[in-house]
């Protein structure tokens, strides 16, 4: 079975396009953060998280109230769909409350079976963050990110030259700042958390190793390409590159895309936001490398004055 | 075919070397089959017989993480503020306090250490001023620089932490948890993990109190030997041990939480003990010390018998039988026979003669003629006084030091000793001496430690999690393995050959490096599953690509990998690079994920590169067989 072999698009010529797709979704990502924000996670913001396992099904909403006097604090109540043997039905409860956990603990149990008789209220999960605790994890993840990107760059730098880091490094923000504005823009109507966490951070960092890997394989072809055909304009050589590679890169991008789907239906509730993010990243990383790595780099060429230049090897 | 030796060589080497590592991980699973088809007696009976095995299994087998099986996962801090507060103790004033509130401030928003920040605040408000004004100790005198004091207080920083991770693992150890992790992390936080607890709050409330130091009378031999008498016959009848509440008396309502915690741990096991009277039940598990050797113990115990030792003991007739006020602890040093360890059980009276705070310093030394390890300690006025009366009063007699209900030593007082300057002789090595020190010491200078990071998962969560995850992976690889095969035919097939190798990889590189597989973990390697094929992919293109200009079957694989070669390479170094930066950055189960992404990029690129071409080489050359790569 062959996909997308011998293609001859004029993905080069028709880049503009990509350029309009880009700035639209780069505008409304920004709208987003901008306006609606970003929630943050209890990693990062400190906090209480307990999921409360209960023998009848409790409204979120009622729960919320109930707890509201409680804690004296509103806390956020959502549904949680992992629970443990004998069906019982769970809930997420998140509130930025400080102080022993036990006693917070107590009081959510307590004001839960008190509001709601015979329910029975457990706690199977429990995570709790300390605020300077928080600080330092959403130091470290600051860390790590532009870590990364850094490293990125360096490498792609030092592997082909710095037009092609640049791209692979733009692609990369692209890549980063949609996915965080389509978490920022559905936040609140979807059934799981979009909340940002250490693990979507660690989703981000994988979506940057993911989009790279695909950019790299297109700057590899383009490497060659150059070498190989010295007399042909390089917007040619590129389109040629992107074309022969994209039947690679669309049956990785499906492979990947397959399996991160199967986790986000089989993961369980605790990856849910995570393969979430890999789910967009993947299809987003994809399209960046082709409409946004490749499309930097040629721009960057025909910028310099020299259109044709040998890359190095 | 030439050359290929080596390459066959390196996978059968690679592949034995996950099996070596993945055996203790199927004897694992297999046993917990056998022993989840026994009943509660036979299991008992098993895992006594068998505790080294089982103990060297567990230690070997894949570690799961504590989201797949349940447990607490604790970051604790040290309060190094408070250290420093109590170190310059009386000699602290308002400047101090000052200085020590803007250090701490700074600490947090720099990120720096505090004890950095407070030399440095402490400076700048009087670049003349001397830190030596609030500091005093055997090594800093009035002249002391500000730089002597400063190591000074990185060495008691360092030492705090030290007392704080002896005390914990003290407490911890009386879980009854199988595994329990304790380690440092950074320079002031102890991270705690303990799998399979289902009582976080008890956790909590027994990590958190400061460390209680306490030296205590122990019980007179000749008493203790006549009711070890009496507790031995009470077992040797063997009357089903009555529960009968009223026998409970308000002492024992009273006595110590960690006592009756560890008590209760496995009631189970004792309860199945009494039932097979084979011998004595309480000899079954106490193994006597001959007379004269050590008066003041009640025997040893193996630490797989401790368990049903305690069980024992708690029974409330036998805790009668014991001499007045006595209660009988474990010795926090056991002894070592043959691979297994035995703790000696101690009489120890349960009044606090004196407490830990009496104590101002402790150093381990040697005694200048004999060159024998030894303690010194230092006491305040008071605690002098009471001590000075003790021991007069005692000469002949032990005195234990009894940290958190373990003791660690249990001197002989030689006579009596006013002034407050004591030495603890005859100990077997310089370890023990450091050992004691510490002990001393998390008496005297008690560190608060505050629990700044909590994730409990239960058990039951963490069966559902563990099931998550094998089904994601279970289906994550059918879907690819079917993929390649109709996509690629026979180099599809080759290719999910690769495929499976490669999580035989993965999963023998985790184990072998001792790390721990999380749910996010397992999320790495179905996404390598799905990333892993990419080496192939790639491959398998370029061979297609070949193909079409007409080159030979044999010419067009040679081509083929040779010329995805870079692309491969470069692809994955990046990602790696990706993945160790989230390893160093990332805790707990992000760094399960990293690793795994890490190791899945390397067993990806052997089994994709070499492993493939193999295989190719084989069939083309050496069968002369025609390859279809779809």
């Amino acid at each position: 079975m062959r996909i997308f072999e011998n293609t001859d698009f004029n993905l080069v010529g028709s880049r503009r396009r990509g350029y309009i797709l880009s700035g639209i979704l780069i505008l409304l990502s920004l709208g987003a953060i901008v306006t609606r924000g970003l929630e943050l996670g209890i990693d990062f913001r400190g906090g209480m998280e307990f999921v409360v396992e209960s023998s009848q099904v409790l409204d979120a909403t009622a729960v919320r109230t109930a707890l509201t006097s409680v804690l004296e604090t509103s806390p956020e109540v959502k549904t949680y769909s992992d629970v443990g043997a004998g069906g019982r039905d769970a809930l997420l409860i998140r509130t930025p409350s400080e102080g022993e956990t036990t006693e917070i603990q107590t009081m959510v149990v307590q004001g839960i079976s008190d509001a709601f008789p015979g329910s029975d209220p457990q706690v199977i999960k429990t995570d709790v963050v300390g605020p300077r605790f928080a600080e330092d994890l959403k130091r470290g993840s600051l860390y790590a990110v532009l870590g990364s990107l850094l490293v990125i760059f360096l490498y792609v730098m030092l592997r082909f030259e710095w037009r092609f880091g640049l791209g692979a490094v733009a692609a990369l923000f692209h890549d980063v700042l949609i996915t965080l504005g389509i978490f920022s823009l559905l936040q609140g109507f979807l059934p799981f958390s979009l909340q940002i966490d250490q693990a979507i951070i660690a989703a981000f960092l994988t979506i940057v190793g993911y989009s790279l890997n695909d950019t790299v394989v297109i700057f590899d072809r383009i490497r060659e390409y150059t070498n190989l055909f010295k007399t042909e304009p390089y917007k040619i050589v590129v389109n040629r590159s992107v074309n022969t590679t994209l039947s690679r890169t669309v049956i990785t991008s499906g492979t990947t895309l397959l399996v991160v789907t199967t986790l986000f239906i089989f993961g369980g509730e605790v990856l849910r936001g995570f393969t979430f993010a890999l789910i967009i990243g993947v299809i987003i990383g994809t399209y960046s490398s082709v409409f946004v790595a490749t499309p930097v780099v040629v721009e960057l060429y025909s910028r310099s004055g020299s259109a044709r230049r040998a890359v190095r090897r | 075919m030439q050359g290929n030796g080596f390459k066959v060589g390196a996978v059968i080497f690679f592949l034995a070397l996950s099996a070596w590592y993945l055996f203790p991980s199927f004897r694992g699973l297999s046993l917990n089959n056998r022993l989840g088809g026994m009943s509660q007696e036979e299991r008992v009976d098993y895992e006594r017989d068998n505790f080294s095995t089982i103990e060297s299994i567990k230690e070997k087998s894949l570690n799961l993480g504590l989201d797949l099986q349940g447990g607490m996962h604790i970051t604790m801090e040290v309060g190094l503020r408070e250290l420093i507060s109590e170190l310059a103790s009386e000699r602290r004033d308002e400047a101090f306090d000052e200085v020590l509130a803007a250090a701490d401030a700074r600490s947090e928003a720099e990120n720096i250490s505090l004890i950095d920040a407070f030399v440095d605040e402490f400076e700048n408000r009087d670049p003349d001023a001397s830190l030596s004004r609030y500091f005093r100790s055997e090594e800093i005198t009035r002249r002391s620089s500000n730089s002597e004091v400063t190591q000074y207080l990185q060495v008691q920083g360092a030492d705090a932490i030290e007392r704080a991770m002896q005390v914990i693992r003290n407490r911890v150890d009386r879980f009854g948890v199988t595994e329990p992790s304790i380690q440092t992390q950074g320079s002031r936080r102890i991270v705690v993990e303990l799998p399979g607890i289902d009582d976080p709050e008890r956790v909590r409330a027994l990590l958190k109190g400061t460390a209680r130091l306490g030296f205590h009378l122990m019980a007179d031999p000749g008493e203790l030997n006549s009711s070890l008498q009496r507790i031995i016959s009470y077992y040797e009848v063997d009357i089903a041990p009555p529960a009968d509440s009223l026998d409970v008396g308000e002492e024992e309502i009273n006595e110590e939480a960690e006592s009756d915690t560890s008590f209760d741990v496995s009631q189970l096991l004792a309860e199945t003990d009494d039932l097979d009277d084979a011998g004595n039940a309480l000899l079954d598990v106490l193994i006597l010390i001959p007379s004269g050797q050590n008066p003041v113990a009640f025997g040893e115990v193996a630490a797989q018998d401790t368990a049903a030792f305690n069980a024992l003991i708690a029974d409330p007739e036998v805790q009668a039988m014991l001499p007045r006020d006595i209660e009988l602890r474990y010795d926090a040093n056991p002894s070592s026979v043959s691979g297994s360890e035995y703790f000696p059980v101690l009489a120890v009276n349960r009044n606090i003669e004196l407490t830990g705070e009496a104590i101002t310093d402790a150093r381990a030394d040697f005694d200048p003629q004999t060159n024998q390890p030894l303690v010194d300690m230092e006491m305040n006025s008071e605690g002098a006084r009471i001590w000075s009366r003790l021991t007069g009063a005692n000469v002949g007699k032990n005195v234990a030091i009894v940290l958190d209900g373990v003791v660690y030593s249990y001197p002989t007082v030689i006579g009596q000793i006013s002034g407050g300057r004591s030495q603890i002789t005859g100990l077997a090595s310089q370890e023990e001496s450091e050992d004691i020190v510490t002990v001393l010491k998390s008496g005297a200078l008690p560190a608060p430690v505050e629990i700044v990071e909590e994730r409990t998962v239960g058990p039951s969560l963490g069966v559902v999690a563990r099931k998550a995850g094998f089904t994601s992976l279970m289906v994550g690889l059918t879907i690819v393995v079917l993929f390649m095969i109709v996509y690629y035919r026979a180099g599809g097939m080759v290719a999910d050959m690769a495929l499976i190798i490669n999580i035989i990889f993965i999963m023998g590189i985790l184990a072998g490096f001792n790390a721990t597989l999380t749910l996010p973990g397992i999320a790495g390697i179905v996404l390598t599953i799905g990333m892993a094929v990419d080496a192939n992919v790639l491959i398998f293109e370029r061979i297609r690509e070949e193909q079409s200009t007409g080159k030979t079957l044999k010419a067009s694989i040679d081509g083929g990998y040779s010329k995805a070669l870079s692309a491969i390479i470069d692809a994955n170094i990046t990602t790696f690079f990706v993945g160790l930066i989230l390893y160093s950055f990332g805790v707990g189960p992000i760094q399960g994920f990293a690793v795994t992404l890490m190791a899945g990029i390397l067993a990806s690129l052997f089994s994709a590169i070499v492993f493939t071409r193999i295989i190719f080489d084989y069939a083309v050359i050496g069968r002369r067989m025609s390859v279809n790569f779809g």
